[in-house]
């Protein structure tokens, strides 16, 4: 164990396993199986009936909202992290404790900003 | 003692642990292999039916069956569909569960009272790590989705996002608070903190807010929305068939057995048993593994179980759980598990 690189190296050998893994089983799969040409196979599935339109439609701005304040919150415990390994025996915990309590209460004003202004609420 | 290793090998170390912990993905897939089979059993013994019995001495060779018929299926993509997003798919769903693989320790060995955990590679961050790359699966899917054009798989889309938003947050929080009590991010050095007491005690809420949480970060019913086959048609793998959709639901099972070893090592005390001291050198070798396992095989049973025991939730339910409820209940773990770790640990 001998610097964080070499933590890594493993990392990097499964990572190229991951990229290749999948295309090759769709090339053997791609041997393996028959093919046949029929036009209304190609379509999308719409229950049976003939599909209208693409599915690139503007949508609902209530999944948007909660993708903002999930930026919001997990920035926030991701500044956590660090924290929790200075925590104890390095002589700042108290510090430390105060600080991150401060950091959190300060994000909780955030929090019941949104929950008020219903940002929370699904829209029926 | 520890075991002495050459000289000359040690700079090889990485590359060697790399390649033999390949291995491991092979194991895995087995493993897959065997939470679906113990799924189909169990589904059915709660329903009262026989489940897979024609194939194989208890239809352990149904997979085998259902693998083949995978590999002879016609690959078929919608006309309309994304190619670059439809075929790529499956290296994002694949590659999250694999490098999730690398980090974590699937058990232990003593060597003359030496403590060797069996992980491909031990990082300082690996719970930061690990946490990362299972939220690497929502890019795969939400690939599938859109790239298949389709309406059904576009909603599915929409809701597994809203869904996944919402439980990283609680989950980062119930991890940090776990990482507190042993001072590290290292899931090797948390599982080897909970040697006396395991975390489930010391931290009930934190782990029941993390199991829920894992729950819906591994998309497994009640909490399987993206999906929903009754409204849906299977939401995102609307038009994901065969071998793909094969992948894609092998990614989806070991992601489910590498999140009950994330239970098991940070709240069952990995491979810690009360009171079990590994002097004995063949007791050394396999006891803890064995522990580890047996732990990971009931919390599989607990999430299988509640698939069958749950109903669904509707998306304004999952969402309103996650952001008004379990969000609340893990800040509130957190002052918790500060207030003890200060009470634990006075002067530190």
């Amino acid at each position: 164990m001998s610097g964080i690189i070499d933590s890594y190296i493993p990392v990097a050998i499964f990572l190229v396993m991951a990229l290749i893994m999948p295309p090759m089983t769709m090339f053997i799969v791609k041997q393996l199986s028959p093919r046949s040409k029929a036009a209304n196979k190609y379509t999308t599935y719409e229950s049976g009936s003939v599909p209208t339109g693409t599915a690139r439609i503007q949508f609902n701005v209530e999944y948007y909202l909660y993708a903002i304040a999930f930026v919001i919150f997990d920035v926030e415990v991701l500044f956590l992290y660090p924290w929790t390994t200075v925590f104890k025996g390095h002589g700042i915990t108290s510090i430390a404790l105060i600080e991150m309590f401060a950091f959190i209460f300060i994000l909780l004003f955030g929090y019941i900003y949104l929950w008020k202004k219903g940002a929370l609420t699904w829209v029926k | 003692m520890a075991i002495e290793i050459p000289e000359f090998i040690i700079p090889l170390l990485p590359w060697i642990r790399g390649v033999v912990g390949l291995s491991l993905v092979g194991v895995i897939f087995v493993g897959a292999m065997g939470a679906v089979w113990l799924e189909r059993k169990l589904s059915a013994d709660i329903q009262s039916r026989m489940g897979p019995c024609r194939v194989g001495k208890y239809g352990l060779l149904q997979l085998v069956a259902d693998a083949i018929k995978l590999f002879t299926k016609e690959d078929l993509r919608p006309l309309n569909a994304d190619r670059l997003l439809f075929n790529n798919a499956t290296i994002f769903m694949m590659g999250s569960v694999f490098l999730m693989l690398v980090a974590i320790p699937v058990g232990a060995v003593f060597i003359n009272g030496v403590e060797y955990p069996l992980a491909v590679t031990q990082m300082d961050i690996s719970v930061l790590y690990i946490e990362a790359m299972s939220a690497l699966t929502i890019f795969g899917i939400f690939m599938v989705a859109y790239g298949s054009n389709n309406k059904y798989s576009l909603l599915g889309a929409f809701r597994n996002f809203a869904r996944m938003v919402g439980y990283e947050v609680p989950l980062g929080i119930t991890v940090v608070s776990v990482a507190i009590m042993s001072g590290s991010l290292n899931i090797v050095d948390i599982s080897r903190s909970q040697g006396m007491l395991w975390n489930i005690f010391l931290q009930p809420l934190g782990c029941f807010v993390f199991f829920v949480s894992l729950m819906a970060d591994m998309g497994r019913l009640p909490f399987d929305q993206n999906e929903s086959e009754e409204e849906l048609i299977a939401g995102w793998i609307t038009e994901y068939c065969g071998m793909r959709f094969g992948l894609g639901f092998f990614a989806e099972y070991i992601h489910m057995i590498l999140g009950s070893f994330l239970v098991a090592l940070l709240f069952l005390g990995g491979w810690n048993v009360p009171g079990f001291v590994a002097n004995n050198p063949v007791l050394g070798l396999i006891a803890p593994t064995a522990f580890l396992l047996i732990k990971v095989v009931f919390v599989l049973m607990v999430i299988i179980g509640l698939r069958w025991a749950v109903p669904r939730f509707r998306i304004d339910q999952v969402v309103d759980l996650s952001w008004k409820k379990l969000f609340p209940l893990s800040l509130l773990n957190l002052v918790w598990a500060v207030g003890l770790g200060l009470y634990l640990y006075p002067g530190a």
